[in-house]
């Protein structure tokens, strides 16, 4: 068990420095630089000269990227070239607001996937189901990008919630907090819709197998009440499947909430990522990206671990 | 992003190229009263609140928000006014300008304000090791000018050479506090001085507002700074609001979706023709006033790599290059319908780099090109030496205006046996292209002017400036009527008699016409919305177009002046 997680583990880092790096190099690369796109199309070719001088920029790539690795090593990802800041100071206060985000979506859609799965799982047939199965299916089908643009003008036309931003302004009615959480609504929910969805497809395709299970059937028999067996003894054997893709979904949700961020002003990693993709701020792309990555390979690395405990098979 | 595009052209379509009505020219002024918070929306966060090393507009509103300086530009008239300098004079050889300093003026923490902090900001603007992005727009013709306190409260400025807008190249620095940002200069750290970690209250200025909090990605809230020198006509000490709050909303629909529902005042920038449909509604509802502001100073143009030698090894080199190629470009396209097309219904036919906006500058003298396709296809037979002349237009991706634009002149372009293959490029690396002066045959762009008066983009007609679109920064000038473009913009500039600058500028722009270096096709009309609370304000057409003054703009409701 130890030895696989440690393999896991190495994977893990190969993972973040191999995304980092590869972006790193990507944005490098690419036509223009941070001096062309801050000076604009009118700059004096001595003024691009001295910003590309300030920042590194007129030195070989090679060198820069081999000065990076070594600090990368040191967790000093550079300094961002937009913000003038080091990059390790900025990605914390934006990674913790997506991760707010995320697992506000990640318990929403539990709440609402899990249980509504649990009942067409244990339902065969019936109008509320039939309905749950329509709607996650549709759902199913929606990127969070479609979700978020559908609340944003539903929000816009109705005015019942702010359409963007986090809020938190203490002026607010309320409070600071309950102005953040009025905010977390729309991004939250785009994001957990679809999850909520994938939740009660997964839920209540596990729940119907068990149903079938002699241990249920035999409880039935005996006259045990039907909720108590599929809420009780039924759903904990069920459980298994979605709890192994919990850790998955954990990474993905904090890696991959960029669009609904953006379309909802809400500033996490996501925009950060994309304001220094636009300003070819290379250190700054390549430290989001590395961001990002930790968070997939830790939740790749929690749905491993937790599915080499249920199963033990799998670490094998 | 991509669907957010697709909605916008949806919304594009839905209009048509229906010319959309007139609208109020400025917001009303008779309610204006003091009290109130405004919140305002703006796409991109400020890079740092030090105006000296970044040029980018997020930061440049922090810094007209937070900071006076020695004059203005009235935008909206382009008239100079006195701001911190109270009065000037100009000496005979019309080197030397004496300008008396406001008495009694605090910066937003109470230290007095000076000659030094004058001479302080024009050092750091000229300083090497900040490489300051001010300094290039604090030259006269390529050379700095010097500074001198007389006394606390007088300064003089030293041109190096006549300069025929004189004190209006003041308006391009913003004064810095000496007493925070002294030591940072004397240590050459003053680049990163006031980077966005410096908690609000380090940060000093002499503006309407003070910075109060700065929430990373989502806003910046400014209030009033007590210490403000100005009161209004009536007496009423400005700025009128209590307080400005800018919202971080980058994705420009969302922009417009809060501004629509009310949950905003007014944007940093102006509508896109494709916001006005669904921003129509909300004025119909009362919620929402827009302005037209009218055409726009910048118009879209085609240039063509005219570096020489870059066509060199090329087989179009005998046309790729010649005066007639342009003209016939410039005749081939209907530019009413290349207006009405592009900007939805509301842009004009311009025919060189001066709009019409540009009332001081601008002149109908000036020969406009006819439409005329059956002449353009003869000029066009008449180069191309029996070849079929093909050539690659870059533009930029995700302007949506210039893709149009560009769709529409490869459209024209064939029926004048021209075959265009348009390239939409990232931003940055379409710059790269033009910058290296290789690896183009033409560019479809808009470059927004940072001036209306000429003399103040030099970088555009000099053939040795930067922003010389279509052969920058040339050693020597490589066509005659370049040369006599430089001959005549060096007199313009150095003439102190408006007159005769206007003279020599109209045969510039006859010389321009007649070569064509880059063909100019429409210029949009300028809108912009704010909700209907706001008042007192004076838009402008350069941006930010409903900000430029903060210190007057109004919302109704607010208490009425005590005065």
């Amino acid at each position: 068990m130890l030895s696989y997680l440690a393999r896991r583990l190495i994977f893990a880092v190969f993972l973040v420095f191999a995304v980092s790096s590869a972006s790193l190099v990507l944005v490098r690369l690419a036509p223009g630089d941070y001096a062309t796109e801050s000076l604009g199309i009118a700059a004096h070719a001595d003024t691009a000269a001295q910003t590309r001088r300030r920042f590194g920029l007129d030195r070989p790539f090679a060198e820069q990227y081999r000065d990076w690795i070594v600090r990368a090593v040191h967790l000093d990802f550079g300094r961002s070239m937009a913000y003038d800041r080091p990059v390790s100071d900025l990605i914390p206060e934006r990674a913790a607001n997506t991760a707010v985000l995320a697992f506000t979506a990640l318990a929403m859609a539990t709440l609402i996937g899990l249980p509504l799965g649990i009942i067409t799982g244990s339902r065969r047939s019936g109008l509320l189901p039939d309905l749950i199965r329509i709607v996650s299916v549709t759902l199913l089908s929606m990127p969070p990008l479609l979700t978020s643009l559908f609340l944003v003008f539903l929000a816009a036309r109705t005015g019942w919630l702010p359409i963007g931003g986090m809020g938190g302004s203490p002026d607010a009615a309320g409070g600071r907090f309950l102005d953040v959480v009025r905010h977390l609504v729309i991004p939250a929910a785009a994001l957990a819709m679809p999850l909520a969805a994938m939740f009660e497809r997964m839920q209540s395709q596990a729940m119907s197998e068990t149903i079938g299970q002699p241990f249920v059937m035999a409880a039935l028999a005996r006259g045990v009440p039907r909720s108590r067996v599929v809420w009780r003894g039924a759903l904990k054997a069920a459980l298994r499947p979605v709890t192994s893709i919990y850790g998955l979904v954990i990474g993905t949700l904090l890696s991959g909430s960029f669009a609904v961020e953006m379309i909802t002003s809400w500033p996490g990693l996501g925009r950060l990522m994309l304001d220094a993709l636009r300003a070819r701020d290379v250190y700054l792309v390549a430290g989001c990206a590395a961001a990002g990555s930790v968070f997939l390979a830790a939740g790749t690395l929690v749905s491993d671990a937790a599915l080499a405990l249920v199963d033990p098979r799998a670490a094998e | 992003m991509l669907l957010a595009a697709g909605v916008a052209i949806g919304a594009a379509v839905m209009i048509g190229v229906r010319r959309m009505p007139p609208a109020p020219a400025a917001t009303p002024a008779t309610l204006a009263g003091r009290g109130g918070d405004l919140v305002v929306s703006m796409r991109t966060e400020p890079a740092s609140f030090n105006r000296l090393t970044r040029r980018d507009a997020s930061t440049e509103l922090v810094s007209i928000l937070t900071q006076a300086k020695l004059v203005r530009v009235n935008r909206a008239s382009q008239a100079v006014e006195p701001w911190l300098a109270t009065s000037w004079t100009r000496s005979a050889d019309g080197l030397h300008y004496t300008l008396a300093l406001r008495p009694d003026v605090a910066f937003s923490d109470g230290q007095p304000f000076t000659a030094d902090d004058v001479v302080f900001s024009f050092a750091a603007a000229y300083d090497d090791r900040t490489s300051s992005v001010l300094a290039d727009s604090l030259q006269a013709n390529g050379r700095k000018l010097t500074v001198a306190a007389l006394d606390a409260h007088t300064v003089v400025v030293t041109f190096p050479e006549p300069f025929g807008p004189g004190v209006r190249i003041l308006d391009n620095l913003p004064i810095f506090p000496r007493h925070k940002l002294q030591a940072a200069l004397a240590a050459g750290t003053l680049a990163r001085a006031w980077d966005l970690k410096t908690p609000p209250a380090e940060i000093a200025g002499l503006g309407p507002f003070v910075l109060s909090e700065y929430l990373p990605g989502q806003r910046l809230v400014f209030v009033r700074n007590p210490k403000y020198f100005l009161r209004d006509d009536r007496g009423t000490p400005l700025p009128y609001l209590d307080r400005i709050t800018v919202e971080i909303i980058p994705d420009q629909n969302a922009e417009m979706l809060a501004l629509e529902a009310g949950q905003t005042d007014m944007t940093t920038d102006a509508m896109r023709p494709e916001d006005y449909a669904p921003l129509h509604r909300a004025a119909d509802a009362g919620r929402v006033r827009l302005l037209d502001l009218g055409v726009s100073y910048d118009a879209d143009s085609l240039w063509f790599n005219l570096k020489p030698g870059a066509f060199a090894q090329d087989p179009r080199a005998s046309w790729i290059q010649r005066d007639e190629l342009r003209r016939a470009i410039s005749m081939a396209v209907d530019r009413k319908r290349f207006a009405d097309t592009v900007f939805l219904g509301a842009g004009v036919p311009v025919f060189g780099p001066e709009t019409p906006a540009n009332r001081e500058w601008f002149s109908a003298d000036v020969p406009q090109t006819p439409y005329d396709p059956a002449g353009a296809r003869a000029l066009v037979a008449s180069i191309a030496g029996g070849q079929s002349p093909r050539f690659t237009l870059l533009t930029q991706k995700g302007r949506t205006s210039l893709e149009r634009g560009s769709a529409i002149i490869r459209d024209e372009l064939q029926k004048i046996g021209v075959v265009v293959d348009v390239v939409p490029l990232d931003g940055n690396a379409l710059i790269q292209r033009f910058v290296s002066g290789a690896g183009y045959d033409a560019i479809y762009f808009r470059a927004a002017a940072t001036d209306t008066d000429p003399a103040l983009t030099p970088d555009f007609w000099f053939s040795f400036g930067s922003a010389h679109m279509w052969n920058i920064a040339e050693k020597t000038p490589a066509t005659q009527w370049e040369r006599e473009i430089d001959t005549l913009m060096a007199k313009q500039i150095a003439s102190s008699d408006l007159q005769e600058r206007k003279r020599l500028f109209v045969e510039v722009q006859r010389i321009f016409a007649e070569h064509q270096p880059a063909v100019y096709f429409a210029a949009p009309r300028v809108f912009v919305a704010s909700s209907s609370r706001v008042v007192n304000n004076a838009p402008a057409l350069i941006r930010p177009q409903l900000l430029w003054a903060p210190d007057r703009v109004a919302v109704a409701g607010a208490a009425r002046p005590t005065h």
